[in-house]
């Protein structure tokens, strides 16, 4: 008997039925389903025992005291520090993601020596530092020849870039990013005053903030945080009033108790004006320049409808609340954390002086300037701001041949950023030390991969906007980095030492023990995620009505509107692209697809011909950008309002290409009586495209 | 050029067709009728169910013979070694540092502890241990909400065993063999009136 081709089929089908009465089809169905649940590439969190190190997440402007968690050495969360008074357990949108950035596919792996336009190669460290050394010895001794830009507010690693510029013979090339404390240590020494400006939040009672995005991208803006969660019990009466005078309904806005629209150019002229309505109301100071102020106050208070589109009634309604209010504080700042003229901050700070606030509990300081690590080091608000310093690059008038940027993206991040960039062009060496692949980074001849918070030590003296002088310190989680990283600083150390000068340390941890010491803290109570704090300080302050007067009426420009950026912590900040978790909480009204969307209130997009959904073009400055129209009664009459921080060109798949680069359309002025740059008050032109 | 279609020698291929089918028909009567479909029946359900579970796991011994039974007999109990940390989550298997309270040095003559002493103890390395439950990370399970039940209830009593069973891996899940599926889970919630719901176990 033989198996034919009939008899064959009859034996495979008898199999595959017999098959069904086996495991093999349903347990290989679940045993693929699980395989399919476990692809090479997803993460995995090795399995092991939490543990929690205290770190110094700087990856936010201000800086979060951290735990972060660990397991076998290896980070995979970050939560807010309980033990740290500022914080108090809270933690920002950036920081909260620190964990994830350590790992980001937009780090620098290694050094990198540019090798062609956009080409980079990898290089030894030991060669990568002979490099730097080869390229300053020759520039050593020559004034002008050697600038540094710094985009770190409150590291000791200032002292060192200005201490080695300084030994370098070039003490005037430090420059640094142009935050609001620049401004308004600048705008306090209109005042009278020397120091820092503080804001006392937490202790105050009613709490009006002129442009500053308190609640979310100005300042200590957890800590702000918590001392608004602190007076609005969930459930109970809120004791204490907080009140917004901005362009947009921001974050800070939308959980305000008031939110009053003020557009951008008539920061000064608000605040001013609201100076008269005290005054009117029966305040007085016992200021010398008192006499002159009010006068300037006003002639604001005339302008005062016009230039903001508000009702003065309203205006009347916030004097009567400020008057009835025990512990009344004004905060000064840009909307998007800078730009503004030190007139803007001197305007609104002003108010402090008026209401007699300074110096007391809930009120206004003035914090005095930190010893130093490094004696030979500038002062800070004696730097220059970069925007200055570019300019003149890009004119001529500042010809350097060596450009040192230490975690800053000036390519990106500053008023006419196009034109930024070309300037930078004309420097013949620039080095780049940065944690991440960024628009700066990509244009520099060398790229000095920098650490990660987590793998570094690193310190934050006053972040901007503390009541009182306050000094935070951390160290290394990671016992060895990720990626072939060097801290900056060592490497500047070292490359100081080689061109024969020495700055009295051999490492960054070293600086930042000495900073401890010099400021009477203990460093390991520091790296625990304490904190040092100094006594508040009040100082006699002038209404600085001498400077207020200088100040230029704005030009009005019926075809312009004024430009209101947007800033969100969340979505990154002018070191950092919007962290990959966080591109999901970006709205559909502000980005769609590739592009980003304008806001304009019904009345303003009238007057400019525009409807929902149109496309147009925001110009300015010879620079353009283009955006869909959102219509939004959340914006101030006759501003345009746009998000900062999109328009990635660097960085890595997920930030890059979206939307389109703000700071090209910022343009900058000089601000009359100051000369410092400023572009807060930018206005563009909208057109359909 | 076109091949004309005929009805008619359509139908006669048809019929051709047709008789060598019928043809082979009769053939077969005579070769088995049913019979190889039931050989085929019957030659899956044995491969199903005796060659497949071995094909499909492979087999693996522990690095070390760890003998449960050894340690017992000592008086030690589960939670003497498989401890719950300060944070209430659970340690799973000890790590070196409680091993070598006990075997910092050789204190016994069983090679095996020898082994552990000379490879893992001296040098700092942790013992790559086969762990015969884990469960996937999508899965959370806390040892801490089921700690009123009895170890065995779960995992197999081991307190008599000598050698450590054989760990079968399966192949294509990379999972142990012994790893808890949902159905188990499932089950025993519903018996004790506790929620299914996804996101009791899947976070």
């Amino acid at each position: 008997m033989g198996l034919d081709r009939r008899g064959f089929v009859k034996f495979v089908v008898g199999g595959v039925a017999g098959t069904l009465f086996t495991p093999v089809i349903w347990q290989g169905l679940d045993d693929a389903s699980i395989w399919s649940q476990n692809w090479g590439w997803i993460p995995r969190v090795p399995k092991g025992e939490v543990k929690t190190k205290s770190a110094l997440s700087k990856l936010c402007p201000s800086g979060c005291a951290v735990k972060v968690k660990v397991i076998e050495g290896k980070p995979f969360a970050a939560v807010g520090n309980a033990a740290n008074p500022m914080s108090k357990g809270g933690v920002c949108p950036i920081c909260a993601g620190g964990a994830q950035l350590l790992y980001s596919p937009a780090r620098v792996k290694s050094p990198m020596k540019k090798v062609g336009e956009g080409k980079f190669e990898a290089i030894k460290w030991e060669d990568a530092e002979a490099l730097l050394v080869e390229k300053l010895t020759p520039l050593k001794g020559q004034e002008g020849k050697i600038a540094a830009i710094s985009g770190d507010e409150t590291g000791s690693a200032n002292e060192v870039l200005s201490a080695l510029l300084s030994g370098l013979g070039n003490a005037g090339g430090f420059a640094v990013m142009p935050g609001e404390m620049y401004t308004a240590t600048r705008g306090v020494k209109l005042m009278g005053g020397n120091g820092q400006p503080g804001f006392d939040i937490e202790g105050a009672d009613l709490v009006l903030m002129i442009g500053a995005d308190a609640l979310d991208s100005w300042g200590t803006s957890v800590a702000n945080l918590k001392a608004f969660a602190a007076s609005h019990p969930t459930g109970g009466a809120a004791t204490a009033q907080y009140i917004y005078a901005g362009p947009t309904l921001n974050n800070t806005a939308s959980v305000c108790d008031k939110w009053l629209a003020v557009p951008p150019t008539a920061t000064a002229t608000f605040s001013l004006a609201l100076a008269h309505a005290l005054i009117e109301a029966g305040a007085v100071s016992s200021a010398a320049d008192f006499a002159e102020y009010k006068a300037l106050a006003a002639k604001a208070a005339a302008g005062f409808e016009a230039a903001t589109g508000l009702k003065a009634e309203a205006l009347k309604e916030l004097a009567a609340k400020i008057k009835a209010a025990k512990a009344p504080l004004v905060v000064a700042g840009a909307s998007f954390g800078q730009g503004a003229g030190a007139l803007d901050f001197v305007a609104a700070a002003s108010l402090n002086v008026l209401l007699g606030r300074v110096g007391q509990k809930g009120g206004m300081t003035v914090l005095g300037a930190a010893p130093k690590a490094i004696a030979s080091a500038a002062d800070r608000e004696n730097a220059k701001d970069a925007a200055s310093l570019l300019a003149q690059v890009a004119t001529g008038k500042a010809a350097p041949a060596a450009l040192l940027i230490y975690e800053a993206n000036p390519a990106y991040a500053l008023p006419q950023a196009a034109e930024m960039a070309k300037a930078m062009g004309n420097i013949a060496f620039k080095v780049s030390f940065s944690t991440y692949m960024d628009e700066t980074a990509a244009l520099a001849d060398l790229i000095l991969p920098a650490p990660h918070p987590y793998e570094r030590y690193d310190d934050a003296m006053n972040p901007y906007g503390v009541a009182k002088a306050t000094y935070l310190a951390g160290k290394p989680v990671l016992k060895q980095p990720v990626l072939d990283v060097k801290d900056p600083v060592d490497v500047l150390l070292a490359a100081a030492g080689k061109l024969g000068l020495s700055l009295g340390f051999e490492t960054y941890a070293d600086v930042i023990k000495a900073k401890a010491k010099a400021l009477g803290a203990d460093f390991d109570a520091l790296a625990a995620g304490g904190i040092w704090n100094g006594e508040p300080k009040g100082g006699a302050l002038s209404l600085g009505a001498g400077a207020l007067a200088k100040a230029a009426p704005a030009a009005a420009d019926e075809k312009a509107v004024a430009l209101a950026p947007v800033t969100r912590l969340a979505y990154g900040s002018a070191t950092l692209a919007t962290p990959p978790a966080n591109l999901l909480n970006v709205r559909d009204t502000e980005l769609k697809g590739k592009d980003l969307f304008v806001q304009l209130n019904a009345a303003t997009a009238k007057k400019l011909g525009v409807a929902e959904g149109n496309k147009v073009k925001l110009s300015a400055g010879g620079a353009e950008v283009k955006a869909l129209v959102h219509v939004n009664e959340g914006v101030a009459a006759n501003t345009a309002a746009i998000l900062l921080g999109f328009g990635r060109s660097a960085w890595d798949e997920f930030t890059k290409g979206k939307g389109d680069n703000v700071y090209k359309i910022l343009t900058v002025s000089d601000e009359a009586g100051t000369g410092l740059k400023v572009w807060a008050g930018s206005t563009v032109t909208v057109a359909k495209v | 050029m076109k091949t004309q279609f005929s009805v008619a020698k359509f139908d006669q291929k048809l019929q051709e067709r047709w008789g060598e089918v019928m043809e082979e028909k009769k053939q077969c009567k005579g070769c088995g009728g049913a019979l190889p479909f039931v050989i085929g029946f019957v030659a899956a359900v044995i491969a199903g169910w005796v060659l497949f579970p071995d094909l499909i796991y492979s087999k693996k011994t522990q690095p070390i013979r760890f003998s449960h039974k050894v340690h017992q007999e000592q008086g030690m109990e589960c939670s003497s070694c498989h401890t719950f940390r300060d944070d209430g989550s659970y340690a799973g298997l000890p790590t070196n540092e409680k091993c070598m309270e006990c075997h910092a040095d050789v204190v016994g003559s069983d090679p095996d502890e020898a082994k552990y002493v000379e490879q893992y103890a001296k040098t700092g390395k942790e013992v790559p241990w086969l762990v015969y439950q884990y469960q996937p990370d999508n899965v959370i399970f806390s040892h801490k909400a089921h700690e009123s039940f009895e170890c065995k209830s779960c995992h197999p009593d081991m307190s008599k065993n000598d050698t450590p069973p054989v760990y079968y891996q399966n192949r294509l899940s990379g999972y142990s063999k012994q790893t808890m599926k949902m159905w188990q889970c499932e089950r025993c919630h519903a018996e004790n009136g506790v929620s299914n719901a996804c996101h009791v176990c899947h976070k």
